[in-house]
């Protein structure tokens, strides 16, 4: 029955379903009728993965398991177009189609569309998310801005990490993993369903390790590169039909960690973090649509051990408040639309680095139409507004001429786009055109640093209330290809892009003097860059149990910026050659009877990073190689229920120098999974 | 008038989505499982799956025989299972079911007069029965898997789906 949406209230409409209501959205379902993966992470709105107007790969819990890998980043290092670059054995760093560094800002991770990206400094702490590999579903990789469902920093791509449904999928397992290094991993995930009504998943998992040895690095970054890494993390997850249609969830995790990191810097430190979240929301498939309405609050303790900052207390606490709604409804047979809001209040405190508290307030509206414009052409259109103020209470470093009435006066209205259209040329051909602008916000201490003159040297360091946000405009055409002769797809991605603004945080930046005279580093924006690339893929499998897949990236990119000029290295933004320009990705694996058999490698061309002199300010670049690695894994089932593993990760070479960091070490791992 | 020049070139240029009289497979069937989890009213388990052929025509009652013998002991999916019975065209208003398949040949307006407010779907392989408004959903997965929905003949039958079903498939 189709009713007409009338002056009813939303309260309202959400005592009243549809009789079209069965449930919002269950992946499961959806994917065994498709026979696809589905995702909501393009428009907000289901789709199959095939028919979505962005170029998305979808990583599943198979690809997971299959790749032995012992955490995200290093699941993702096999994904096209993704670059990865190890600093430890708990600390990664991705980044996509290039404008990779230490502290990636431009890459929006989220948790079933939780962000786990920290604004503070605008990062992602990968070792805290907390999020056992056994209970995800699927990791949903987006190659290009996507700011106008996510709203900052979905910039050069989003990754969203969806696990399983406490309702409809149960999930029962429990991992141990030990290894070189004296790696030891134990997970476990547990879920209770009371019929199809009601889901609990539980889960819990931590590891420690020594971390690879650090004798190539100077001294001061070899001491503060504490080891060994530990992780811990605990996460419940729930979900509840409250009527037909209608569904409650509510997820808590925490995570503690403890682990060297490369910071933004380019100086390594040890990271302690504390996180801990709290999400609840409402989803409702009434004649309206399909109305939803979450809230969470990430909350984040971190402590840092560094070099050349000991002089001011280390910690910084953070709390982000989110609340969303969202209302997709189909109107007709050919039209979908979403229109959204979005209140975001975020709040750093850290006495030493910002003297005080810094934050903002923003309001997001977003609204996304696609047409069905015949059977085989769609066009997609979404945009959003983000309006933002920021706050600030504390004592402004002396020299930078800011006062608080600056920051409390700062804020500005920024808009993003997201436009694709999707044409399927015959049953097996699908072109794909898109054009997009994300925005990419300053970190809270790109806004609010404020370290005074002498206590990390002759220099005042400081954030910017008046630093704008960094755009990317981009254009890309794809390919896919369905090749039925070996079951399986191919595809080729054409992309270019211009960054604007490029945010250079307080140490990177020019010198400048300051109001008052005093040297100023101060956070600005420092130009632009420019980058273009080609992906190509190609994967299928065989009836008898044979899959393989290999994938090439290309991408060029020009800045031109005022970072690094006379000589005087200061900043880890050199876009220009900080990712490798040529990486190949193959992998193949057979299956058969209780047996799986993995082989992935990842071949890239030499890349310039950064490593830290005895100045605190000056940088030293560093050449890397090409490298291969070479990952394996074998799998046996011993019975229904439990399976053996091996895992030889990197074991073409006992140590390979894939960063200015430390050497990666070859890593050898056995293990055993119980599943019931 | 951007439509009325680019829509007839794609639609009568493109083979993506042709109109094929075809028999639905064993793979159909499991899709049709799969998607009664969004089906409202969702068909109650232990009934009858009505697989309707025409009575004067032996081919489809012999299409009508494969789908049974591929459904084998019964239609499962969204938790239900369901019992294949072979039902005449004509003796369709007089029996009981939960769901009704139809086999090749078999779509008629008679068809779909004898669902009207029983709150039962209608499932064939044949899409041009679902284009003519005379059942309610086709499925093809020979190639990619195509999903085609009379929101009509839905309505007619007292059928709904899940928001999230609907922006997925076809929908006329």
């Amino acid at each position: 029955m189709i009713n007409r949406i009338s002056g009813l209230a939303l309260a309202t409409l959400l005592l009243i379903p549809a009789l079209g209501a069965a449930q919002s959205l269950d992946y499961g379902a959806l994917e065994q009728v498709f026979h696809e993966p589905v995702t909501t992470s393009a428009t907000g709105m289901p789709q199959r993965v095939s028919e979505a107007p962005v170029n998305m790969e979808i990583v599943t819990q198979d690809d997971i398991r299959r790749s032995g890998a012992t955490n995200i980043p290093d699941v993702l290092q096999f994904v096209t177009g993704v670059d990865i670059r190890h600093y430890g054995i708990a600390d990664a760093q991705l980044g996509i189609r290039g404008y990779n560094q230490p502290y990636n800002p431009r890459l929006l991770v989220l948790v079933n569309g939780r962000q786990v990206y920290s604004d503070d400094y605008d990062h992602v702490s990968w070792a805290a998310i907390p999020v056992q590999l056994a209970e995800i579903r699927q990791i949903e990789v987006i190659k290009g801005p996507n700011s106008a469902l996510y709203g900052f920093n979905a910039v050069s791509g989003a990754i969203n990490i969806i696990t399983y449904d406490p309702m409809h999928d149960k999930v029962n397992t429990a991992t141990l993993l030990g290894g070189t290094q004296d790696y030891l991993q134990g997970s476990a995930v547990g879920t209770g369903q009371i019929g199809d009504k009601a889901g609990l998943r539980i889960s819990i998992g931590g590891f420690r390790a020594n971390d690879f040895a650090s004798d190539n690095l100077p001294a001061r970054d070899a001491v503060f590169r504490e080891s060994p890494p530990q992780v811990g993390s605990f996460n419940i997850d729930g979900r509840v039909m409250i009527a037909p249609g209608v569904e409650a969830y509510a997820d808590t995790s925490m995570s503690d960690s403890r682990y060297a990191e490369k910071t933004f810097t380019a100086t390594f430190d040890t990271n302690f973090t504390r996180t801990n979240s709290q999400l609840v929301g409402l989803s409702a498939d009434t004649a309206a649509g399909l109305l939803s309405f979450s809230a969470y609050r990430n909350g984040e303790e971190v402590t840092i051990d560094s070099a050349g900052l000991s002089a001011l207390a280390n910690w910084v606490r953070e709390a982000v408040y989110v609340v969303q709604a969202n209302d997709l409804l189909k109107i007709g047979t050919d039209h979908i639309v979403r229109i959204g809001f979005e209140y975001r209040n975020n709040a750093m405190t850290a006495p030493g680095f910002v003297q005080g508290t810094i934050g903002y307030q923003g309001f997001a509206g977003s609204a996304m139409w696609n047409w069905q414009i015949t059977p085989n052409l769609s066009l997609t259109n979404a945009v959003r507004v983000d309006d933002l103020q920021l706050r600030y209470s504390g004592t402004t470093a002396a020299g930078t001429g800011f006062t608080v009435a600056d920051y409390n006066n700062a804020g500005f209205a920024v808009p993003s786009f997201n436009s694709g259209l999707v044409l399927n040329l015959t049953e097996k051909d699908t072109l794909r055109l898109m054009l997009a602008q994300g925005v990419q916000l300053p970190s809270l201490v790109d806004f609010g640093l404020q370290i005074p003159l002498g206590a990390v040297g002759p220099v005042v360091v400081a954030g910017n209330p008046d630093i704008h946000p960094s755009t990317l405009d981009s254009i890309e055409l794809d390919y896919d290809r369905a090749i039925s002769v070996i079951d399986g797809r191919a595809r080729v991605a054409l992309f270019a892009q211009r960054n604007n603004d490029i945010i250079s945080q307080s140490f990177s930046s020019p010198l400048v003097i300051g109001p008052t005279g005093l040297p100023v580093l101060l956070a600005a924006n420092v130009g632009h860059s420019d980058a273009a690339g080609i992906e190509l893929e190609i994967k299928g499998k065989t009836e008898w149990g044979l899959r393989w897949n290999l994938g090439y990236a290309f991408v060029a990119t020009n800045d031109e910026t005022q970072l690094n000029r006379n000589g005087q290295v200061t900043s880890a933004i050199g876009y220009a050659h900080s990712a490798p320009r040529n990486v190949v990705i193959a992998g193949i694996g057979y299956s058969r009877d209780r047996w799986e058999l993995d082989l992935e490698g990842r071949w890239q061309s030499s890349y310039q990073d950064y490593q830290s002199t005895s100045s605190l300010i000056l940088l030293q670049p560093v050449e890397v190689q090409n490298y291969l690695s070479l990952n394996a894994r074998v799998g046996f089932r011993i019975t229904d229920n439990f399976t053996v593993e091996v895992t030889a990760q990197q074991f073409n070479n006992s140590r390979l120098l894939q960063t200015a960091g430390p050497p990666v070490e070859r890593r050898i791992l056995a293990g055993i999974t119980a599943r019931f | 008038v951007y439509r009325a020049l680019v829509v007839p070139i794609l639609v009568a240029g493109s083979p993506v989505h042709s109109c094929l009289a075809a028999s639905l497979t064993q793979q159909d069937l499991q899709i049709l499982g799969s998607a009664l989890t969004f089906v409202q009213p969702r068909p109650a388990s232990g009934g009858d799956v009505a697989i309707v052929y025409d009575p004067g025509s032996p081919e489809s009652r012999k299409d009508a025989d494969s789908i049974k013998a591929a459904i084998g002991n019964g239609l499962t999916g969204a938790g239900i299972t369901l019992t294949p019975v072979l039902v005449a065209a004509d003796a369709l208003s007089a029996a009981h079911f939960a769901l009704v398949i139809v086999a090749i040949g078999a779509n008629s307006p008679a068809v779909l007069r004898a669902l009207q407010a029983r709150h039962v779907l209608c499932v064939t392989g044949e899409q041009s029965a679902v284009q003519a408004g005379i059942c309610t959903m086709a499925i093809q997965s020979s190639g990619r898997v195509d999903l085609l929905v009379n929101s009509q003949a839905a309505q007619q039958t007292g059928i709904s789906f899940a928001t999230a079903f609907r922006m997925m498939v076809r929908e006329l």
